[in-house]
């Protein structure tokens, strides 16, 4: 399991969680090569989440484009609504498996604490989500679910009051508590060993894709394209296929477009963020600075290490999307397709149904589709962009 | 005057079984007029040492009063500048560290930035969120401007580490009092510092232990003492106290019984 991306990630942390950090890397090798909890992996995976999610055929928005064919890897209809799941199953597991008794988790939509809610509830660990005062206005609905699922939700005042500063709070949490308590952290970013292990419980989505599509259609797409805000259904995507030919690409929050959004690999320079080294948004004196997005899930300063480094290589290729953009690829799927995508990976369909424009009709695109829309129907009508047909 | 030296100054007062009071001072634009004078209170009331504190966005190691005093100073337009400003006032008094965290110092670059706080008069370097095994290229960088890299212990930490720990800081090992941040927490576990106080003098018998986090008043830094710690560090308190009152009257009125109590 590397501590490093090239340059990038290490474990920039206060003294006190050093050997917590080290016991969750003992804990995780030695889990991931145990048959049993791996066989308990994948049985929560299939009976709680509804593993393996379905690749569909988007073609009526693929019509949109008139090019390549697009389809969607259907994180959305995963249990909870997104493919956060996959990772807070996992972290549960393992923090039982240490003996850990509390669970403690940063939200920004409100997808990674709903679905650490559900785990909680399930595996009969209390719950306790930071959230930052802004998301939690604009995701009302999931605050509300992880309060129905038991969880107890902490709002966070400080700063702009989003996922960064909803970090701070949970690293804070577990510098005074990390004796009991595990930190299900809900991205590919923070410090080693989380990028990689958030990696291995996020890149079953990459191994479906690739098992699909070879079933449908006998090869591996030509595109994959998936959101990254800290970048984890973005990593478990490519990392199942950065040693294949396939092309990819992912697409960060632009915001409003006059201003730096939150597009840290793009607009960001290196620096050390929430406890890696990697693109961060900062200024001239090392400060970070605010981002703005439409989505509360993209909306944050830094991004996954490991991201950094396949950006350093080339080897996946980041863009960004602006607010209005993924407002209207909202629009386009919720109308040609009958399904509601989340502000996340709308950024990402954007992307995509433009890349696919420029591609041959047998060629074939693959949208990660990171998790429905439902707890944005507020943002999305106050933003007034509808028409109907 | 040619400024003092942080670890000379403690090594000092350890020889002659003195323990040590430090300070630490959030550097804030919006207070350089009032710095000369708190700086002559701290050293009147018999301080060792101050450390500056450069304000940081996102403070994670931090409590709610050094997280909003952070946050006012970037409110107030405090820059690295103000840092290098505040250590020519402070060094006039007494021997100062720096410490804050690792994005502002890699930002001003690690060569640079080392060079100038020597260049002002700055002692050491403390970086909370710059753990042993990431030391590395900032130990360098501070050993040629001669300047101290402090390492970080906590109750956390195993013996064995301790010991590496104290092996590989100059200046002093800090030792966190508890788990939890600046300014908060339980009371500490007495006899894990002492066991972690030990270790470290074990494998360094010359180099001060001090504590902090947490540490408010007289009781806490004589309990420091008796856990054979060399003296206790000051944050969250003197900053509130800050707040309430800057002068340097009160100052040293406040600083006064602890200073005793860490004698």
């Amino acid at each position: 399991m590397p501590r490093r991306f090239g340059a990038f990630g290490g474990a920039y942390v206060p003294e006190t969680l050093v050997p917590a950090l080290a016991e969750l890397e003992r804990a995780w090798r030695s889990a991931r090569r145990d048959p049993g909890f791996r066989s308990e992996l994948r049985r929560w995976s299939r009976q709680l989440g509804g593993r393996p999610t379905p690749l569909y055929p988007a073609e009526n928005f693929s019509r949109r484009g008139g090019g390549a064919e697009i389809w969607l890897k259907r994180e959305d209809l995963l249990h909870g609504g997104a493919h956060k799941f996959n990772n807070a199953l996992g972290q549960g597991l393992l923090a039982r498996r240490m003996g850990k008794r509390r669970l403690i988790a940063e939200t920004g939509a409100g997808q990674h604490g709903v679905a650490t809610a559900m785990i909680g509830a399930a595996l009969g660990l209390p719950t306790e989500v930071y959230m930052g005062r802004v998301d939690i206005e604009r995701q009302a609905p999931n605050v509300q679910r992880m309060e129905l699922l038991g969880a107890t939700v902490h709002p966070v005042t400080a700063g702009r009051r989003t996922l960064k500063e909803a970090i701070n709070a949970a690293l804070r949490d577990w510098i005074g508590s990390v004796e009991t308590t595990h930190y299900v952290l809900g991205s590919a970013v923070g410090p080693h060993p989380f990028p990689s292990m958030v990696c291995d419980f996020q890149s079953v989505i990459g191994r479906e894709i690739v098992a699909q599509s070879r079933a449908l259609w006998g090869r591996a797409p030509d595109l994959a394209v998936a959101c990254v805000g800290g970048g984890s259904n973005a990593i478990g995507t490519f990392h199942p296929l950065l040693r294949t030919p396939v092309e990819l690409l992912g697409v960060e929050a632009g915001g409003r477009g006059d201003g730096v959004g939150a597009s840290s690999l793009t607009q960001g320079r290196p620096g050390i963020l929430h406890g890696a080294y990697t693109y961060v948004l900062q200024d001239a004196e090392g400060q970070v600075r605010d981002t703005e997005s439409v989505s509360a899930g993209l909306d944050y300063a830094a991004v996954g290490p490991e991201h950094a480094m396949l950006r350093a290589s080339g080897r996946v290729r980041y863009v960004s999307v602006r607010d209005d953009q993924a407002l209207r690829a909202f629009h386009w799927l919720a109308e040609d397709e009958g399904i509601l995508p989340a502000l996340e990976p709308s950024h990402a369909l954007f992307a995509a149904l433009r890349e696919a424009r420029r591609r041959p009709r047998r060629s074939r695109v693959v949208v990660t589709l990171s998790g429905r829309g439902d707890k944005d129907l507020e943002v999305v009508l106050q933003h007034g962009s509808h028409r109907p047909r | 005057m040619a400024a003092i030296d942080l670890a000379d100054a403690l090594a000092r007062r350890k020889a002659a079984g003195e323990g040590s009071l430090l300070v630490y001072l959030m550097v804030d634009a919006a207070r350089r007029r009032r710095l000369p004078a708190v700086a002559r209170g701290l050293a009147d009331a018999g301080v060792a040492g101050v450390e500056l504190g450069v304000p940081f966005s996102d403070p994670i190691a931090d409590g709610p009063v050094l997280q909003s005093a952070a946050a006012a100073a970037l409110g107030h337009g405090t820059r690295w500048a103000d840092l290098l400003e505040a250590l020519d006032v402070v060094v006039e008094h007494l021997p100062a560290a720096v410490m804050t965290y690792a994005n502002p110092v890699l930002r001003r670059g690690l060569a640079r930035a080392c060079g100038e706080l020597r260049a002002h008069g700055g002692s050491a370097l403390i970086l909370p969120d710059v753990s042993l095994d990431e030391s590395g290229p900032w130990e360098a960088a501070a050993r040629r401007a001669s300047l101290a890299v402090v390492q970080m212990a906590s109750p956390a930490t195993p013996i064995p580490r301790v010991a590496r720990l104290a092996s590989r800081s100059t200046g002093f090992l800090y030792l966190v009092a508890r788990y939890g941040t600046t300014g908060t927490g339980q009371r500490p576990d007495l006899a894990a510092l002492r066991d972690r106080v030990d270790a470290a003098h074990r494998a360094r018998p010359a180099l001060p232990v001090l504590v902090g986090f947490g540490v408010r008043g007289p009781p806490d830094v004589r309990r420091i003492r008796s856990a054979h710690a060399d003296g206790a560090i000051l944050g969250s308190a003197m900053e509130e106290r800050l707040r309430r009152s800057p002068t340097a009257t009160s100052v040293e009125r406040f600083l006064g019984p602890l200073v005793r109590a860490a004698a």
